[in-house]
């Protein structure tokens, strides 16, 4: 190949097929760039940030909106990233998550003009990585996307400059990550050394043929320890225990307004990471078109240098291929369903006792982390035996994703609304709030029933579509400790709702009024007719997440 | 053949050790520089292993990688020196024990040996950043009396 026709290749594939699929993402570039010539102009004295940032986002949101999800999976930028219905569906969400996150901010109010630009310049740099973390095709964008949600992340929670406790949380966050991130990237290189290739599904094919060959046991070491080691990174990003230590200290000492992003945008894409890897290693893929997935397997001769290249045809390989990942598919899948267990159980107990709603909620977050893994370890299970099945778990992790977004979202609005009011965030200050504020109570004890999973309520047809799948899966165990669980965080949101509603109010100082007319009840109440509606009406949404994972599993 | 797989397991073993040094260093160090030192140590060690990989398998895979991580981890070492300032600022001390008052609210704060005072009275005026975009106020005092060099 000349280097003009190099050139011509590399210019059909960025702007024919590659370009279009990632406009969103570069509609986000843009935004960034004109967030800081603005600060440039304005000076921090208008609302021009915030105008931006909508615009911005509004418009990335629209041409997401407009893009076709293509016939098949069509890998872009030299197969470094994917482009299929699942990274459609996901930047959606993300999409759509950081504008209502937006309007949130702003009712809020929370960067003031002097910050707006620092915050919103922070928010869209996270977003594009979590967009790049779920198209991921290759480990190098696994580990790009995970660095460039987490680096912008340890900013925006100590973006508050003044106050020692966000000083105290970023450091915590910035120290958890910086370590975790490291061991993650270890078990990359292992993984990707013993295979020779990083992208995602040359990996299987290679990961099947040393699973399958007899002289491939010499490696198991390697492989169960690089397993475990990008595990660690995943555990952490999506904070379950033993690697959640940093989640309520964080929450606490973040404002209300970053907590929410942390606790929705990031753990949505590390879980969307983690389906597109697991599944994505456990799956050889039968339709390998693209010229740089035949798998070329170089053994080094003895004048280093000149590589003799053996290729396999790879179609009728791919049912054994399959089998021989029966080992693969079971360690994580048991690896996962450990983690789900244990933080789900773990998160439940430690809200308990909470006082400050950041820790309660924090802790809600873990443990929700854990229901969430709980379908994932049932995927890659059932990835092996009823690919059917398996997407139509993936379908379902996408609609519990969906409705937690706008679960979370209203309980941290509703935080932040209250702190504004009160200017503390103990749950014993929200005492009496039923007797002067009676909508904005409806609207969080929607929220948190929600959050139990309570029928009609959203949160109950996502619960239910989660534990059936993982049932499905042969998971009972996995299915009765999430059942437990569930009945168990019953009490700690109730709480948050009997102690508005029932509790007297404080002597001296009266509860807060916010009334459901005011912009931050409007908020707050179309979030909680949002839960109430899926719940009931959950049919399309879940045709769409089904749909985005009809595409998986190849 | 043995001689590549002979190289491969040389350089695999320094990056582990490397790895290994760093990993100790970050869980065992107080000083938050020598901290995010030791992490900076951690990725060269998984870049040396990389390297190594990216020769054996003859491809520049893994060099390709190995770029990206110095790039990451400068981003990294950025962020983290800020935020060292910035807490530096607040306490004094770069003594990660300082900063434990973010935790369960009924537990005592874990330290495992008492932390000095930072020194009374030290109230230096440090340098400060002024936002962009506004137009610094000058102090005239200083410009008044700052010998001409």
């Amino acid at each position: 190949m000349t280097f003009y026709e190099l050139v011509q290749n590399s210019l059909r594939d960025s702007l024919g097929t590659s370009i279009p699929a990632f406009a969103p993402e570069l509609l986000l570039c843009a935004t960034i760039v004109m967030l800081l010539l603005g600060r440039m102009f304005s000076g921090g004295r208008s609302n021009l940030a915030y105008v931006i940032m909508m615009v911005g986002c509004l418009a990335a949101f629209v041409v997401a909106w407009r893009t076709d999800a293509p016939e098949k999976p069509v890998e872009i930028f030299t197969g470094m990233l994917v482009h299929d219905s699942f990274a459609l569906f996901m930047r959606r969400l993300l999409l759509l998550f950081v504008i209502l996150f937006t309007s949130f901010t702003r009712l809020s109010g929370t960067p003031d003009r002097q910050t707006a630009t620092e915050f919103y310049t922070l928010i869209l740099g996270a977003t594009l990585g979590m967009c790049l973390m779920v198209s991921a095709n290759h480990m190098l964008i696994v580990f790009l996307g995970i660095e460039m949600a987490s680096v912008p992340s340890y900013a925006l929670v100590g973006v508050i400059k003044e106050r020692r406790v966000s000083a105290e949380a970023a450091l915590k966050f910035a120290v958890f990550g910086g370590g975790a991130a490291g061991v993650m990237l270890y078990g990359i290189s292992l993984l990707v050394g013993t295979l020779g290739t990083a992208h995602l599904p040359t990996m299987s094919v290679r990961l099947a043929e040393l699973l399958g060959s007899s002289a491939g046991s010499e490696y198991h070491p390697i492989l169960v320890l690089a397993g475990l080691m990008i595990m660690v990174g995943f555990a952490f990003k999506l904070s379950a225990v033993p690697f959640h230590f940093w989640t309520p200290d964080v929450f606490e000492g973040a404002t209300a307004e970053v907590a929410a992003f942390l606790s929705i945008a990031s753990k949505a894409a590390a879980l969307a990471l983690l389906l597109r890897v697991t599944l994505g290693l456990g799956h050889v893929p039968s339709t390998l078109d693209t010229p740089t997935t035949v798998p070329v397997r170089y053994a080094v001769s003895e004048d280093a240098g000149t590589a003799t290249a053996e290729s396999a045809s790879v179609s009728g390989l791919v049912t054994d291929s399959n089998a021989a990942l029966l080992p693969a598919r079971q360690y994580s899948a048991w690896l996962i369903a450990l983690f789900a267990a244990v933080t789900c159980t773990f998160g439940n107990l430690a809200a308990y006792g909470q006082d400050n709603m950041k820790r309660l909620l924090a802790y809600s977050t873990i443990a929700h982390a854990g229901y969430m893994l709980m379908p994932v370890a049932a995927a890659i299970l059932l990835a092996g035996t009823d690919p059917e099945a398996s997407r139509f778990t993936v379908a379902a992790i996408g609609f519990y994703i969906a409705v937690y977004l706008f679960m979370n979202l209203g309980a941290f609005a509703l935080v932040a609304f209250l702190r504004n009011e009160l200017g503390s965030e103990q749950l014993p200050d929200y005492a009496g709030l039923a007797r002067r504020s009676p909508g904005f109570v409806i609207c969080a004890a929607v929220v948190m029933f929600s959050l139990v999973g309570l029928p009609p309520l959203a949160g109950f047809a996502a619960k239910f579509a989660i534990f059936a799948q993982t049932y499905e899966a042969g998971l009972l165990s996995l299915v009765v400790i999430g059942v437990l669980n569930t009945l168990f965080s019953l009490f700690y949101y109730l709480r948050v709702v009997k102690t508005m509603v029932l509790d007297p109010e404080p002597e001296g100082r009266p509860a807060p009024t916010i009334r459901i007319w005011s912009n931050a009840g409007f908020y707050c109440a179309l979030i909680a007719v949002l839960l109430v509606a899926l719940g009931v009406f959950w049919n399309p949404l879940f045709a769409e997440a089904q749909f985005a994972a009809s595409m998986l599993l190849p | 053949m043995n001689n590549e797989l002979a190289l491969l397991n040389n350089y695999l073993v320094v990056g582990a050790v490397l790895f290994g040094i760093g990993a100790i260093g970050f869980l065992s160090r107080r000083n938050m520089i020598v901290m995010f030192l030791a992490a900076e140590m951690m990725l060269q060690g998984i870049s040396v292993s990389l390297v190594a990989w990216s020769r054996y398998h003859n491809d520049f895979g893994g060099q390709m990688f190995v770029v990206f991580i110095i790039t990451v981890a400068a981003c990294e070492a950025a962020i983290a020196l800020a935020l060292i300032l910035m807490l530096f600022r607040a306490s004094g001390s770069l003594d990660i024990a300082v900063w434990h008052h973010l935790r369960e609210a009924n537990q005592p704060a874990y330290v495992d040996e008492e932390i000095p005072e930072p020194p009374p009275g030290d109230t230096a005026a440090w340098p400060r950043l002024v936002p962009a975009g506004i137009e610094p106020e000058i102090d005239r005092e200083d410009t008044d009396h700052r010998p001409h060099v």
